[in-house]
């Protein structure tokens, strides 16, 4: 690799990381969502169907600069619950994990989702009519009946997470070595005249990520596909 | 019916594309570096009130994001750099009219922040938690108080505490949201746009180069006529008494 800087590499290595970190903490609120959504009919569905869905149409510069608003030091959920705590979100490797959870969440609850729907309804009414409740059900016949759509989702939002760069750098700032993932370190080269080398360099780093894991979730599909 | 659907998506196309603004023989492209932002606008007015039928297209960024985007074809008869590092880079690369590069301003790089924080020289910023500064590859405010910062010997501590902005009004912008402890900014940028910040000390001019403002004609726009005529313009007094006003020094 040509000369990565020691800021290049943690840029690479922080992508990663909070693209990891941001999927794992969606995990337990896509399947939440993606149940309620499959199996329950209740008041204010389609509001949470279009909630959940927003990020995945609006521009990452607008989910940025709201929660910049809502977290930044004169946001309100700073000053009622951050402050107090002694939390300071802006500007830190955990603010570029909840820009990345909120953009990349749509992508996992619409996965988890199709896994679901391919639940046959019957082993469900199946289970209740041996006596299972609720908890029970989704434990031991929903869970690992989308387990195949749950991998798939997050597979998906981790590729997504990869690449978020609009909401970042609102929310986390480009700090090297702290907050610069590899899209921000892009950025920086790009609009330097003599960075075209490095930022060729280090789309390449990003373009294999993404080939890897895009293969991974095609790999996962066809293993969806075969079982069915 | 499908048919017709066609055609007026073509005709849309059509309409889109082919009358957007075609581009007036008088229309003077500016390139301009984020610090000059208010300064060359009135300028720029200035001028377009007395040669009626001139109009100008300003382009305001980071000058290394300037000069990359002219380095790329970007549509530039005026350029208007922060530093002087840029301006050769353009005229190495032979798109700057080597006969027509001349020296606008001077500036000065300080500190901003909270009124009430406890720094009064390049030695205290250690103690704060987040700095921002214009990103040193491309944004020549950046360049300049990173080799203050190096050349106090500063750099090791502040590393991990520098969020890097686009251009020098973003830096003064975070430090206005009070998302960062305090920023490097040109003293000019402070004296105009801060409100919640103010200048807390003046980074010492013996530890960074003069902060100089090259302006200079591109390659296209030394055989374009009206270009020529700001150019001419921005040498004047009445230009200059534009400058100060903005607290640019002349000279």
């Amino acid at each position: 690799m040509p000369g990565f800087t020691p800021t290049d590499y943690s840029a690479i290595l922080l992508s990663i990381k909070v693209a990891t970190t941001a999927t794992l903490i969606s995990l337990p609120f896509g399947f939440t969502v993606a149940y309620l959504m499959t199996f329950r009919k209740f008041r204010g569905r389609v509001v949470l169907d279009v909630f959940v869905n927003l990020p995945l149409t609006l521009p990452p510069v607008v989910v940025g600069y709201l929660l910049l608003l809502l977290l930044g030091q004169q946001g309100w959920i700073s000053k009622v619950l951050l402050q107090p705590l002694g939390i300071k979100l802006i500007f830190t490797w955990k603010a570029a994990v909840i820009a990345t959870a909120v953009v990349g969440f749509p992508l996992m609850v619409r996965s988890i989702r199709t896994g679901m729907e391919t639940i046959d309804i019957r082993l469900i009414q199946a289970s209740r009519t041996l006596g299972a409740g609720w908890f029970d059900n989704v434990i031991t016949i929903i869970l690992p009946l989308s387990i195949r759509g749950i991998i798939a989702g997050s597979v998906l939002m981790f590729a997504r997470g990869l690449g978020e760069f609009g909401a970042t750098i609102i929310v986390a700032g480009n700090i090297p070595g702290v907050t610069q993932t590899i899209p921000l370190a892009i950025y920086e080269y790009v609009s330097s005249p003599r960075g075209d080398v490095m930022a060729m360099a280090l789309c390449c780093v990003s373009i294999t990520i993404s080939i890897a894991v895009l293969i991974f979730h095609e790999w996962l599909g066809r293993q969806m596909i075969r079982t069915d | 019916m499908k048919f017709r659907t066609i055609k007026l998506l073509l005709c849309v196309f059509c309409f889109v594309f082919l009358t957007g603004p075609a581009a007036l023989a008088a229309d003077v492209n500016l390139s301009v570096a984020a610090s000059l932002r208010e300064a060359v606008t009135e300028l720029s007015a200035d001028f377009a009130k007395k040669s009626p039928g001139v109009s100008f297209q300003r382009n305001f960024g980071g000058s290394g994001a300037l000069a990359k985007q002219i380095e790329n074809g970007a549509p530039c008869d005026v350029f208007f750099s922060a530093n002087v590092e840029w301006m050769d880079y353009l005229e190495g690369k032979r798109l700057i009219d080597a006969s027509n590069i001349s020296t606008l301003a001077f500036n000065e790089v300080v500190f901003v922040g909270k009124p009430g924080l406890k720094v009064h020289r390049l030695q205290d910023v250690v103690k704060l938690e987040k700095i921002a500064i214009g990103s040193p590859k491309s944004v020549p405010a950046g360049q300049y108080a990173m080799e203050a910062i190096t050349k106090a010997g500063l750099d090791k501590q502040l590393e991990n505490k520098l969020v890097m902005a686009k251009d020098v009004r973003e830096c003064l912008m975070y430090a206005e949201r009070g998302e960062v402890d305090g920023a490097f900014v040109y003293k000019t940028d402070a004296e105009i746009m801060a409100k919640e910040v103010k200048i807390l000390f003046i980074v010492p001019q013996n530890l960074y180069p003069r902060v100089t403002y090259p302006v200079a004609l591109t390659v296209t726009g030394s055989k374009k006529a009206e270009a020529v005529a700001f150019y001419g313009f921005l040498q004047s007094a009445e230009a200059r008494k534009v400058l100060s006003k903005y607290g640019f020094a002349v000279k």
